[in-house]
């Protein structure tokens, strides 16, 4: 089906091998800015500092960051002049990965500190009532807003598949090895194959409809604490 | 417990008590106007308020051997079991599921031990917080105004609980309300609160019907409830 549908071109722009990448540099960046970023959260949250405020106030300006940007400021750090040029990271799936991480991490951080900013002074003094210990108090805190916690990674896995311009800084849209499904739909409508591009856009899409979906899943898990 | 020269600021309001003795194994009812400081008391005697200073001699209890439930109470995110029997697994308790059963059937809530908590009445809620305090054998419970929202039957339902752990083991009360009729009914002692301090502590008897403090006799009077015979 696929073969009638697609032409040649399309077949070379490496369309699966994008869905390859696009899934690896996804799933890792988002596993690595969920420890990162609920962990900062936790931290910000607990702990009071000089500079607080504007450690916040940076972070919400993190969340809204141009990812080109992002993409920009990694490729200086990790070109082969820049200060990790010896990673040889630049044009590879892991450079990638930590551009992602470097858009994602405020996202989830930002999202789980509102959430504990709201939460966490009430069941601290739950918790007490209760004759929880310290270790007991962060359990509970955690366990507490867990789909909460969910959500922002659901939510920053979404912003993950959809990013277009960090990657093709970082990534350099080479076929086969660094091409994501974005930067592959880029590819395709500079070539004029707006059919295949399209195809894959829907792909995308429904990549992220389920993730969407699953996010909605859990808000809704969420809200079933209305009472009545 | 003593309560020794407390002091806190908080914004335009001091909570300053001199002296104050809330004896042990008693049901002590603190009463008072709207802002007067009753729950912030609650809190520093919790330990949830830091205080600026004075001291509260705890005569040897222990954090963990006081609990607080209140008006709006905290309900975790699972169901009422898992609630109730929180405190005892902070514990590192054995649960003891007879005793589970006890307190819901008490609390009118067996039918209900699965449900999600947060999708319970708050009556039920309120009633669920209780037996939570109560699951673990405190030596001093704050309750502040947790029967507010219960209906009649539920907050006599309470009231006699109060009195049979009373008569069976007894343990300390704290209990913050404007249901001065409840007061009356389950307190050994009363103190009344304004502005910041405890000015008053005297029986029921003597607070309700014979006040002389004229604070006292001012409040009561703005209470429909008449206690005079």
């Amino acid at each position: 089906m696929f073969e009638n549908l697609f032409s040649d071109y399309s077949l070379t722009v490496g369309m699966w091998d994008s869905v390859r990448v696009t899934l690896i540099m996804s799933v890792c960046s988002t596993a690595i800015s969920s420890v990162l970023g609920v962990f900062l959260a936790i931290m910000l949250e607990k702990h009071s500092f000089k500079g607080k405020k504007l450690v916040v106030r940076i972070n919400r300006t993190l969340m809204g960051a141009p990812p080109v940007v992002i993409g920009l400021l990694t490729y200086i750090l990790l070109r082969k002049k820049g200060p990790f040029g010896d990673l040889r990271w630049v044009f590879t799936i892991k450079g990638m990965v930590v551009a992602q991480t470097l858009i994602i991490t405020p996202i989830i951080c930002g999202m789980v500190y509102s959430y504990l900013v709201r939460t966490a002074p009430k069941i601290r003094a739950f918790a007490k009532t209760m004759g929880a210990d310290k270790w007991q108090t962060d359990k509970l805190i955690l366990s507490e807003i867990k789909n909460e916690i969910y959500f922002s990674i659901v939510s920053g896995f979404g912003r993950s598949i959809s990013e277009v311009g960090a990657v093709m800084l970082v990534g350099g849209n080479i076929k086969n090895r660094t091409r994501t499904m974005t930067t592959a739909i880029s590819t395709l409508k500079s070539a004029g194959e707006f059919e295949a591009g399209i195809v894959l856009g829907i792909i995308l899409m429904i990549m992220a409809f389920v993730v969407q979906t699953l996010a909605d899943y859990i808000r809704k898990e969420a809200s079933e604490d209305e009472n009545y | 417990m003593k309560i020794t020269d407390l002091k806190k600021q908080q914004g335009s309001f001091a909570l300053n008590i001199k002296n104050a003795n809330f004896e042990q194994g008693k049901v002590h009812g603190i009463i008072g106007s709207n802002g007067s400081g009753k729950t912030t008391l609650s809190k520093i005697i919790m330990g949830n308020l830091q205080a600026d200073s004075g001291s509260i001699d705890y005569q040897g209890l222990t954090p963990r051997d006081i609990t607080m439930t209140g008006q709006r109470p905290y309900l975790m995110h699972t169901n009422v079991y898992n609630n109730l029997v929180y405190p005892l697994k902070v514990r590192g308790h054995n649960i003891d599921e007879t005793v589970v059963d006890y307190w819901l059937e008490k609390a009118g809530l067996q039918d209900k031990k699965k449900q999600y908590a947060l999708s319970l009445s708050s009556g039920e809620q309120q009633k669920l917080s209780f037996i939570r305090a109560l699951i673990f054998k405190p030596k001093l419970i704050i309750v502040d105004e947790t029967l507010s929202n219960l209906d009649p039957d539920s907050a006599d339902l309470f009231e006699r609980l109060i009195l049979e752990q009373q008569q069976k083991d007894p343990i300390t009360w704290i209990t913050i309300s404007h249901q001065l009729v409840h007061i009356k009914k389950i307190c050994d002692m009363v103190h009344f609160m304004e502005k910041g301090d405890i000015i008053e502590s005297a029986t029921p008897q003597d607070m309700f019907v014979n006040p002389t403090n004229p604070s006292v006799i001012r409040y009561l009077s703005n209470t429909e409830v008449s206690f005079k015979k």
